[in-house]
């Protein structure tokens, strides 16, 4: 997909849990994309942080790390 | 202090020229430059001395009429302010036989009284009811009125006391008092008058219901045709609410009640008590079923007390005099007084007051002096246009709720419309027929249709077809509209019209076919 | 089954707890008091003759047939109108009694025409009926030269009114029973027909016009109503009366109305809202009742089509060549482009058990979790919400629960048009007293109609609900609203800590708001105020909560203020998600969404995975799949290659329509099941033709978790029912299913989902539907979720940060688009748009408000463009203040319009639900049709040719 697109989706989830204390916020981001995106989303998502991951919202980057590869 | 001139602002009056008398006597005040001023009260209920004029004497007011504009100035030559003689003159108002044969208890201050001023209505014994009743509990007030035997004046009868206690005891979180004021029988203006002469007096009648069953809200349902009533009862309504009588703390009880009037949609049948309640709701004026009553379920669903205008003007005086007082009067299980309105083809019309038990002969010989044509009298109609039509033989009945029913007929409102001999009781018939489907609400079959097949049949029977077959259909459908009705209307029909067949046969058989 | 006549008590049942024993005609009964004693007749199987009363509506006491006699009571009082007492004794027949019905019934003739045999309602009048009861023999007034309402010359005669499509009105016929006048009021709730005229002279109007152009919604209360012909269906005019019924349920909304087809052979005559219907308690609308003709309508398609390009003509094929040739491509295409390069989409509008069959189908079949359905651009925000905070992806409640409501709260919803029969029952609560709340951006018939109004409606700016809910819940947590006992005893007092004290921030007060919503701080906080303090509150909301990029979000800040106000788990109150299809709540449940096994098992939870697999003997696979957005991204990307679309429109329904088509373009096996060629079918390669829900056996489930029963009528005239077709596409994959009918599928499904465990057709049979979860601890079902507890547990708090939409207005596009739907179309209009129901929508209209059109040099009628960043469409404008200026609104009826040409690709952020009610846009004069819908026209005319069959083929 467009990866302005999947950056906007994974920003959304990142914001919409963003008001929850740090760690929660990044467990609750991780869970979320272990839970609902579909393993070439998640991929397409770590090759975007693979190559420099600009414009990722500091939350989903973090979850990104901790996301099962 | 000036001397006090009453000609009356009633309808009846005003129809028969009050006002141009009225304007007449100011001219003569101010041209003679007299120590004069003009009251204008309400009717003492003698119509055909209308317009009848009062001038206070040092002796009592002294009446003249049947007054005309014209007659005015010969008045004041001869010496009206102090109640010198006059072709008109008719001496002492108190002494006409007329009134002076009557006991007026409701109407007590009728004609009397200025209706818009609240000191008048004070220092001849208004509030004084009411000024009782704030000393009693609810339940004392509601005891009271059922003891005094009084029942619902607009026609029905029933014990206003025990619909009150209904209306008491139901739970809602509001209650409301609602006056018939649609005053819509042929030949009755009881209602009128007293709202036109003396509207304190249901102001009054009707806070002493609400206080008595706990209804924060009165509405006078009026008719539309009785502008000059709206008028009145508007003026009187704010008159009572800027000096306290009404509104919160109404009269110092601590207690609300307010109170407003409400014109009527035009239609008889939204003098029936469930019609009347729907027209107030703003809707169709059509007949609820009873049940639920309206006193546990009325206005906007809420208990409601539902009364006549004379029945709620005559709980003043019950609670000022007691029931006892009130109870004395009367006869059989008809207590108190009844309104009687003499009209038709009557010599003199007007309201009678009197005791229940009077017979029908002395109210219309006695008080009314016959018919007016001087021909012999040959039916009377009691009870509004759904009431029987009594022959001669028939005119010793008592005016009592009890011994008008055993003789299929009704009392009602108290109207009483006289016919002489030229009446043909088969067109009454007919009439009656005709007055329900113009009248009809159109909801229960047997009056929406039954109406209009019964003048069809009698319109048969009138042209001799199948006489004796339609008198039968004629008697059927008037059993079905008599026990099928959903209400009075079509209900009562019958009466007139079976009355019209028992008494007057010779009128459907033949003589004018 | 014979035609089926449910018995009529005469008067509705009272609820009454109290009980009363009275005889009637020698026989003891006892009934609730407040029972008529018509109605305790015919408990003790005595009927009592009427005409003006039936039990659908108040009694009336009109027609003075069913006079009885009480002993110790004067007269002959009215059976209907009457109440039981305790130790009455009741006549209901006597000679004076048989006198006087049979002379009202005399009366009732002496107005009526006598063409009994040819008239409509012929065999089922009760007039008719009723003159024989009591023996009518003679109407001695005549029939002729008296004062009548049927006879041509008469003065009073009206000639018929055949102005809507699907009834007539015959006055001639009348008996003025205001049985339809009533109906419209109390059951309907419309109040579109009165009485006009007095005594003789009443007529029953549609408020002195014809009934098109009245305020009637058809919903047909009145014809059924209607004892006579004088309110008949036109389809029973015209084929008779129906000579055996098949109860079945409504294939429309999500409320799920029970019917009876009344049929002749395999044709149906008409439809009746069936009065034990649980859902509609005899009650329709327009599309239910009426919009039925789509089911032989000549555009659809009964024989299976293949096509290599979307450019050639359709083939018609034998059902065999077409399901090898799909598995074929199937097969193809997985070997080319890998085992996740196909997937599928559930239908909500088929049975469970087949959505059951099609997601297993995926899953099985196709080895993969590429399985989603149309409530993903619906409620799929409602599933994630709800299962978040409460524990179950569905509403909370039995809408018969709104009856004991106190405070209803409606938001983002359009009851009256998308659920108009939940809405009549709704509206009669708000008349009879509850207090009413509407959030919504534009003026929805609630807030103001016949006889209800809005205590409060916050018309609050698109796109700004979570701020809404975080103001209300800022209300309720500072002003000390919540029901602390509750929280403590029910909920995660640690979830709880965090979110009041999230809400308690100053930023979320109505008055910190008020510049982002639009709403009067003063308002919300009486809303607030009203929705705490107020009695049984319940939350009644749409898709103007869930399709927005915070739907999500927003459901689960409803559920906060629910749990927090004590306002879940007890009849009157709860959170309820209006859907929309009639089986989406079913299709979820059947685990249509690729993260979830039915019962909404997550895909990765070992045991469930292990479970299916055990049952269906195949691997399955513990990662999510595709969702129909991720869909349409990856057959872009060129990883995404073959579909199998059952009875859904993504190319019409689907936000972004230039993406979607280029999508659906992509891809080199697409294939369409479905009664109709649909927009998506312009892009398919297969085309399997479906069956309607008059020709299949199965179960729906609606809004309410009520699963009933759908009931074959006729045969399929496509020659296979849906899931057979699925049967036969995995068959051909190599994956055996060999079901004989849906009842073994359901078995299957119960066997797997604990919340269906005690579901069978049996059980259904007995109970007439059931309420899932229905199991051993709830043998007859569940009305009310979460009573003594959570699904979940403890109720979870969940902190709903308001985080604005990036779909804003622009100088480019200063205004806001929403969506929604009217009362007479359904959805994407297949179904509704092949009936009468166009004469009342033929188009979507772009409604403008008075002070934006002006601007523009906009009059009502003008063609206008409606432009965004993802494309523009032109609409002919109407101009409206239900909407406040700065907002535009459409309907999305018609696919010619291509509203979602307009939408964009954002979304909710947890479950990809289209953000469809919020688009900036422009409007401006147009001068023709925009470049698309040129297109479109063009591209519609060359992909739904149909080739000449083959000789011999």
């Amino acid at each position: 997909m467009d990866s302005h697109h999947m950056i906007h989706m994974a920003n959304s989830i990142a914001l919409n849990f963003s008001a929850y204390p740090r760690e929660e916020a990044i467990k609750l981001t991780t869970q979320h994309l272990q839970d609902f995106w579909e393993p070439r989303m998640r991929r397409q998502l770590h090759e975007y942080v693979a190559q420099g991951g600009s414009g990722l919202h500091e939350l989903a980057a973090e979850a990104e790390k901790r996301l099962k590869k | 202090m000036s001397v006090k001139i009453f000609i009356p602002c009633d309808m009846a009056a005003l129809s028969v020229g009050a006002d141009a008398v009225a304007k007449a006597v100011e001219r003569e005040i101010q041209e003679r430059r007299l120590d004069a001023v003009v009251v204008r009260n309400g009717s003492r209920g003698m119509f055909w001395l209308e317009p009848l004029l009062e001038v206070e004497t040092p002796k009592g007011r002294v009446a003249y009429g049947p007054m005309t504009p014209d007659a005015v100035p010969s008045l004041f030559e001869a010496g009206l302010l102090d109640g010198k003689q006059h072709a008109l003159c008719l001496g002492l108002t108190e002494e006409i036989p007329y009134l002076k044969n009557q006991e007026r208890l409701t109407f007590a201050r009728c004609g009397i009284v200025d209706p818009l001023s609240l000191s008048d209505y004070i220092s001849r014994d208004g509030y004084k009811g009411l000024q009782n009743a704030l000393k009693m509990s609810a339940e004392k007030i509601v005891e009271e009125v059922t003891n005094s035997g009084l029942r619902g004046r607009g026609g029905a009868g029933f014990p206003t006391g025990i619909k009150w206690n209904t209306v008491l005891k139901a739970q809602g979180s509001q209650k409301y008092i609602v006056c018939n004021a649609d005053e819509g029988d042929s030949g009755t203006f009881a209602d009128r008058m007293i709202m036109e002469g003396d509207p304190f007096v249901l102001i009054e009648g009707m806070t002493i219901a609400g206080f008595a069953v706990g209804a924060t809200q009165g509405y006078i349902y009026c008719r539309s045709e009785y502008p000059h009533a709206v008028k009145t009862l508007r003026r009187a309504i704010s008159i009572a609410y800027e000096n306290g009588y009404l509104g919160d703390n109404a009269a110092g009880s601590g207690k609300t009640f307010d109170l407003e009037v409400r014109m009527g949609a035009g239609a008889y049948i939204c003098g029936e008590e469930t019609s009347l309640l729907e027209s107030l709701e703003g809707r169709r004026g059509q007949i609820r079923p009873k049940p639920p009553l309206p006193a546990i379920e009325g206005l906007f669903g809420k208990p409601t007390v539902v009364n006549n205008v004379i029945s709620l003007a005559t709980v003043p005086i019950i609670l000022d005099k007691g029931a006892d007082h009130y109870k004395n009067f009367g006869m059989g299980r008809s207590r108190g007084t009844l309104t009687i309105q003499l009209a038709g083809n009557i010599k003199y019309g007007g309201l009678v007051e009197k005791a229940f038990g009077l017979t029908l002969r002395q109210a219309i010989y006695d008080f009314g002096g016959g018919t007016a044509t001087g021909k012999n009298l040959r039916a009377v109609q009691v009870g509004g246009p759904l009431g029987a039509y009594f022959p001669e033989k028939l005119l010793d009945t008592p005016l009592d709720y009890e011994a008008f029913a055993a003789k299929k007929g009704l009392v009602g409102h108290g109207g009483v419309v006289v016919f002489d001999e030229t009446v043909n009781l088969a067109k009454q018939a007919r009439f009656a027929m005709e007055f329900c489907a113009e009248e009809s609400c159109g909801k229960c079959t047997p009056c929406r249709i039954g109406s209009t097949r019964g003048v069809e049949t009698i319109d048969r029977i009138i042209k001799n077809e199948d006489r004796t077959k339609n008198l039968e259909v004629l008697n059927d459908l008037c059993e079905v509209m008599l026990d099928g009705s959903l209400c009075a209307l079509g209900g009562l029909t019958p009466y007139p019209v079976l009355s019209a067949v028992e008494h007057f046969p010779e009128d459907f058989h033949g003589t004018t076919a | 089954m014979a035609l089926l006549h449910e018995l009529d008590y005469g008067t509705p049942a009272s609820t009454s707890q109290q009980l009363v024993t009275l005889d009637i005609d020698g026989q003891s009964v006892t009934v609730p008091a407040g029972t008529s004693l018509m109605r305790a007749a015919v408990e003790a199987g005595v009927n009592v003759p009427k005409l003006c009363a039936t039990d659908s509506v108040k009694s009336f006491g009109s027609c003075r047939l069913c006079l009885v006699e009480v002993e110790g009571r004067r007269g002959t009082p009215a059976s209907c109108t009457t109440l039981a007492e305790a130790g009455m004794k009741v006549k209901t027949q006597s000679p004076k009694l048989a006198k006087l019905r049979k002379g009202v019934m005399e009366l009732y003739i002496s107005d009526h025409p006598l063409d009994c045999l040819t008239c409509g309602a012929n065999g089922n009048c009760e007039l008719q009926d009723m003159a024989g009861v009591v023996g009518l023999r003679d109407v001695r007034y005549g029939m002729d030269g008296n004062d009548n309402h049927f006879q041509k010359s008469s003065p009073r005669y009206v000639e018929k009114d055949l102005s809507n499509p699907y009834f007539q009105f015959e006055p001639s016929k009348c008996i003025v029973c205001s049985r339809c006048v009533r109906a419209c009021e109390e059951v309907q709730g419309t109040f579109a027909l009165t009485i006009q005229g007095r005594g003789f002279d009443s007529m029953v109007s549609p408020g002195g016009t014809d009934f098109l152009d009245s305020e009637c919604v058809s919903c047909g209360a009145c014809v059924q109503a209607c004892p006579t012909a004088t309110l008949i269906e036109k389809s029973v005019i015209a084929k008779g009366q129906g000579e055996h019924s098949v109860v079945t349920t409504c294939a429309y909304c999500g409320v799920g109305c029970s019917f009876k087809a009344e049929m002749q052979g395999e044709e149906v005559v008409r439809m009746l809202p069936y009065k034990d219907g649980m859902a509609n308690h005899g009650h329709s609308c327009v599309k239910g009742r009426f919009a039925w003709g789509y089911t032989t309508h000549k555009d659809r398609i009964t024989k299976p089509m293949i096509r290599k390009n979307i450019t050639d003509p359709w083939k018609e094929v034998s059902w065999d060549e077409a399901i090898a040739y799909t598995a074929s491509e199937f097969k193809r295409i997985q070997q080319k482009y890998g085992k996740d390069s196909i997937g599928g989409i559930t239908s909500s509008r088929c049975t469970n058990e087949e959505t059951y069959l099609v997601q297993k189908l995926i899953r099985a079949a196709f080895g993969n979790n590429n399985t989603d359905t149309c409530a993903r651009v619906c409620h799929s925000p409602t599933g994630y919400g709800l299962k978040t905070t409460l524990g179950t992806s569905a509403g909370t409640q039995t809408f018969d629960s709104v009856t004991d409501a106190d405070v209803v709260m409606v938001i983002g919803a359009n009851p009256t048009d998308a659920h108009p029969v939940f809405a009549s029952l709704m509206k009669r609560r708000l008349r009879g007293g509850a207090k009413l709340i509407v959030i919504d951006p534009r003026e929805i018939d609630l807030v103001k109609s016949a006889h209800i109004a809005a205590d409060y409606h916050l018309q609050l700016r698109p796109g700004t609900n979570v701020a809404m809910i975080n103001s209300l819940a800022h209300v309720l947590v500072t002003e000390k609203l919540l029901d602390e006992k509750y929280i403590q005893e029910r909920c995660d007092l640690e979830a709880y800590a965090k979110w009041s004290a999230a809400m308690a921030q100053p930023k979320n007060s109505p008055e910190a708001m008020e510049s982002v919503t639009g709403v009067p701080a003063e308002l919300v906080r009486g809303a607030a105020r009203l929705y705490a303090t107020g009695g049984n509150a319940a939350i009644y909301y749409g898709l103007g909560v869930t399709e927005h990029s915070q739907g999500s979000t927003m459901v689960m800040g409803m559920a906060n203020i629910a749990m927090g106000t004590g306002n879940i788990g007890r009849l009157g109150v709860g959170v309820n998600p209006l859907r929309g299809q009639n089986n989406v709540q079913g299709s979820c449940d059947m685990g249509s969404f690729p993260h979830e096994y039915p019962g909404y098992r997550h895909v990765s939870d070992e045991a469930t995975a292990q479970l299916f697999e055990g049952a269906w003997g195949v691997k399955l696979e513990r990662e999510p799949g595709l969702r129909i957005p991720n869909m349409f991204d990856a057959a872009v990307d060129g990883t995404f290659k073959g579909l199998y679309v059952q009875g859904e429109d993504i190319a019409q329904s689907d936000p972004n329509t230039k993406h979607v088509e280029a999508a659906l373009g992509a891809m080199e096996c697409v294939v369409v099941q479905d009664l109709f060629l649909n927009e998506t079918a312009r892009f398919a390669h297969v085309f399997l033709p479906g069956a309607t829900f008059l020709e299949k056996d199965g179960t729906f489930t609606n809004a309410e978790r009520r699963i009933s029963r759908v009931r074959k009528a006729m045969a399929p005239k496509n020659g296979l029912g849906d899931w057979e077709i699925t049967q036969r596409l995995s068959n051909a994959l190599g994956y055996p299913m060999s079901y004989t009918h849906p009842e073994e599928i359901m078995n299957e499904i119960a066997r797997l989902t604990p919340t269906f465990s005690g579901v069978t057709y049996a059980r259904i049979e007995e109970l007439g539907s059931i309420q899932w979860p229905c199991n051993d601890k709830a043998p007859e079902g569940t009305p009310i979720m979460h009573i003594g507890g959570f699904v979940r547990g403890k109720g979870n708090f969940v902190i709903t940060e308001y985080v604005p939409t990036d779909e804003r207005t622009t100088a480019k596009f200063p205004l806001i688009l929403t969506t929604g739907r009217i009362l007479s179309q359904y959805n994407v209009g297949a179904q509704t748009r092949r009936t009468e129901n166009n004469v009342w929508h033929a188009e979507d209209k772009l409604e403008i408000h008075p002070f934006d059109a002006e601007h523009r040099g906009i009059r009502d009628g003008d063609l206008v463009t409606i432009a965004s960043r993802a494309g523009d469409i032109a609409l002919h404008a109407k101009i409206s203040e239900r909407i406040q200026p700065g907002v535009v609104y459409t309907t999305f009826h018609h696919a010619v319009s291509g509203a979602n040409v307009v939408t964009t690709e954002f979304s909710d952020w947890a479950t990809n639900c289209p953000e469809y009610k919020v688009t900036a846009v422009e409007v401006r004069l147009a001068k023709r049709l925009s470049e698309w819908q040129e297109q479109y026209r063009e591209h519609s005319e060359l992909t739904r040719r149909i080739g000449s069959p083959v000789a011999g083929d």
